[in-house]
């Protein structure tokens, strides 16, 4: 057995978008630093072995190689230094990649710092950018962004699955409402309401049966977290510190239309699986998770969860990925608002891509940082209030998430 | 010795003459490369943002996909199939995606133009090429024969009334108006297909498609 991974701190620069309060990207990267280390004073930069760096995209970044610009300038010459890019799951291939490192015993203490500065083009060549990774072959000239393919997928899911326009557009309220509570926020900052189904509903088109208030917000911002043994956590933040427990990643087609009759996924889970609507890298990668780390009902067994809601549609198809509800519970797992605050498994409390943001490659970090900050029992300190706190947590769930369901990873943290 | 040699000096491959060549270049525009066009300041002096001007042409080389692409050209829906274990696909794959075949190489085979719907959408936001063809019928429609979906816009129907399952016909553009990709063809439904009757499903999409149209008539 390998030796375990633990989480000490990690911090994000506030998310926004446009010309307000930015740091640059190495200057935001210092400041996620310098609050981990005033959350954990013995932590030093100094321990640190290895970084491993979390960006999607240079077309949005106008340079290659930036994390070498961040390196550089948190001191860190001669610490070995790579980057990670996978989509959407960039953010969470990196937590696997310094997670790996630690449980290899070839490394101890490993940073991973993700960004993304979305507002450097307008929204709809962002939205182009985006889609750049679908195949430009045969996808990007047609549709052009990605919420059209997700929009098409979950139009399906949801006709299958007896869910309606309403189940869903309750999670794109959830989550914005739920970053109310949380000053570093995009929705907290920026439009600044709390929101109603039929807000969501009354939204304007992007694609049916997706509106605006069922999309996640394009981000500028940089998120940081320190992995490390148990050894070190020990030593530095003995009392917050959290246990990776289970780490899971997979893939699926680029394209959704190539997953239809898929011979690794019928030699897997059967014919028909995952058809265009279901997220099969997403049951994989979490029974991978789940196995490592001993969960056998994860219903019962995860208190919460930071999931990758691109979409208030694919939020909902995670949960059924996850486990949480099948095809016959999923919609009335829904209308019960069993992921609301009030719910017995909430979702997204941190406000999630709909309501935190998503810049690209920080958003698996965030994620991360938000699930960390429940169990460490700083969400008191971290949010503007107690309402989204989960009490009591014990184990939750991150869940980051890339192109049409191409790449995916999970991860069980525990409370030490 | 001298034949490994002799073997190293040879060519990897002859080049390829492009003898039929088009471009479709837009008058005015310029490969400029990178260029710093312009700057802001805030009032408070502290932040500066610069504008950086970046264009570039790609060439995509289809490569063993070239005929599927010429295919378009032709006004023909080309496809693969693997000759061991029959599988046929388009988008086309040039190796069989079963492990059990190894990888094997897959042979070109024309395609009807006849395909169902898998799955649709209706876009009323896109990325800033397509704004102005809002709002679209984008369906996932299996091209019979293909064990794959392949997304592609349906036209000549009312939004509200695409249906999971419709048969559709592909239609080419006219010869001297196709480039070589995909939009040179789209979706339309079978001749004789009629929509089902007016429900609430079709009320919804059109409260949410009716602004579409006004605000597309407001783009320059």
């Amino acid at each position: 057995m390998s030796r375990k991974a633990c989480i000490i701190g990690g911090a994000t620069t506030p998310f926004d978008y446009g010309p307000t309060g930015f740091e640059s990207i190495e200057g935001g990267a210092a400041e996620c630093i310098r609050e981990t280390q005033f959350d954990v004073p013995d932590f030093s930069l100094r321990d640190i072995d290895l970084m491993i760096y979390s960006h999607f995209s240079v077309h949005f970044g106008h340079q290659l190689a930036p994390e070498w610009i961040i390196h550089d300038h948190l001191g860190l010459v001669g610490v070995p230094h790579y980057r990670v890019e996978n989509g959407g799951n960039t953010g969470g291939s990196a937590l696997y990649a310094a997670a790996l490192a630690v449980m290899s015993g070839h490394h101890d203490v490993v940073g991973v710092i993700g960004w993304e500065t979305m507002d450097s083009v307008s929204q709809s060549q962002g939205s182009e950018f985006i889609a750049m990774a679908s195949d430009i072959r045969y996808e990007l000239m047609v549709g052009g962004i990605y919420p059209i393919y997700y929009a098409a997928m979950a139009n399906k899911w949801m006709k299958d699955n007896k869910v309606t326009e309403e189940d869903v557009a309750s999670i794109g309220a959830k989550n914005r409402n739920n970053a109310m509570e949380n000053p570093k926020a995009q929705w907290y900052r920026n439009e600044h309401r709390y929101i109603s189904v039929d807000d969501v509903m009354n939204s304007r088109l992007i694609s049916y049966p997706i509106k605006k208030y069922d999309c996640c917000l394009m981000t500028r911002g940089v998120a940081a977290l320190i992995v490390c043994s148990e050894d070190y956590a020990k030593k530095v933040n003995p009392d917050n510190y959290v246990t990776i427990d289970g780490i899971g990643l997979s893939s699926c087609t680029i394209r959704a239309g190539d997953r239809l009759n898929f011979p690794g996924w019928t030699e897997r889970y059967g014919p028909s699986y995952p058809e265009m609507t279901e997220f099969g890298a997403c049951r994989n990668s979490a029974e991978q998770a789940y196995k490592m780390s001993g969960i056998e009902d994860p219903l019962k067994d995860i208190d919460f969860g930071e999931i990758h809601d691109a979409f208030s549609t694919s939020e909902a198809q995670i949960y059924k990925a996850l486990g949480l509800a099948n095809e016959h519970t999923i919609a009335q797992f829904l209308r019960d608002e069993r992921t609301h605050m009030h719910g017995d498994i909430p979702m997204n409390p941190g406000g999630g891509l709909m309501g935190y943001g998503h810049p690209v490659g920080a958003t698996g970090i965030m994620s991360a940082i938000e699930c960390y900050y429940q169990l460490a029992g700083m969400i008191p300190k971290k949010h503007v209030s107690k309402k989204t706190e989960v009490p009591d947590a014990h184990c939750g769930i991150v869940n980051s998430h890339a192109g049409t369901g191409t790449s995916i990873s999970n991860f069980v943290f525990r409370r030490h | 010795m001298s034949q490994l040699l002799e073997r190293k000096r040879r060519k990897f491959a002859e080049e390829p003459n492009f003898t039929e060549k088009k471009e479709y270049r837009p008058e005015g525009v310029k490969e400029t490369g990178l260029a710093f066009i312009g700057h802001e300041i805030s009032d408070d002096g502290n932040v500066m943002n610069q504008f950086l001007h970046y264009d570039q042409f790609y060439t995509i080389r289809h490569g063993w996909n070239s005929k599927f692409f010429k295919g378009l050209l032709e006004g023909k829906l080309l496809g693969t199939r693997c000759p061991k274990c029959g599988d046929t696909w388009v988008p086309v794959r040039t190796h069989c995606w079963n492990l059990d075949c190894k990888l094997q190489k897959t042979d070109w085979v024309e395609m009807p133009l006849r395909a169902k719907v898998h799955t649709w959408t209706i876009a009323g936001w896109s990325g800033r090429s397509s704004l102005k063809r809002l709002p679209i019928v984008l369906v996932y429609a299996v091209i019979e024969g293909s064990k794959v979906a392949i997304a592609n816009e349906l036209r000549s129907i009312d939004p509200w009334d695409v249906e999971f399952g419709m048969p559709l016909k592909v239609v080419f553009k006219p010869e001297e108006e196709r480039i070589g990709a995909v939009t040179d063809f789209h979706f339309e439904p079978t001749d004789g297909w009629e929509p089902s009757p007016w429900n609430e499903e079709k009320e919804r999409i059109k409260v949410l498609v009716e602004p579409v149209y006004e605000w597309i008539k407001t783009l320059k």
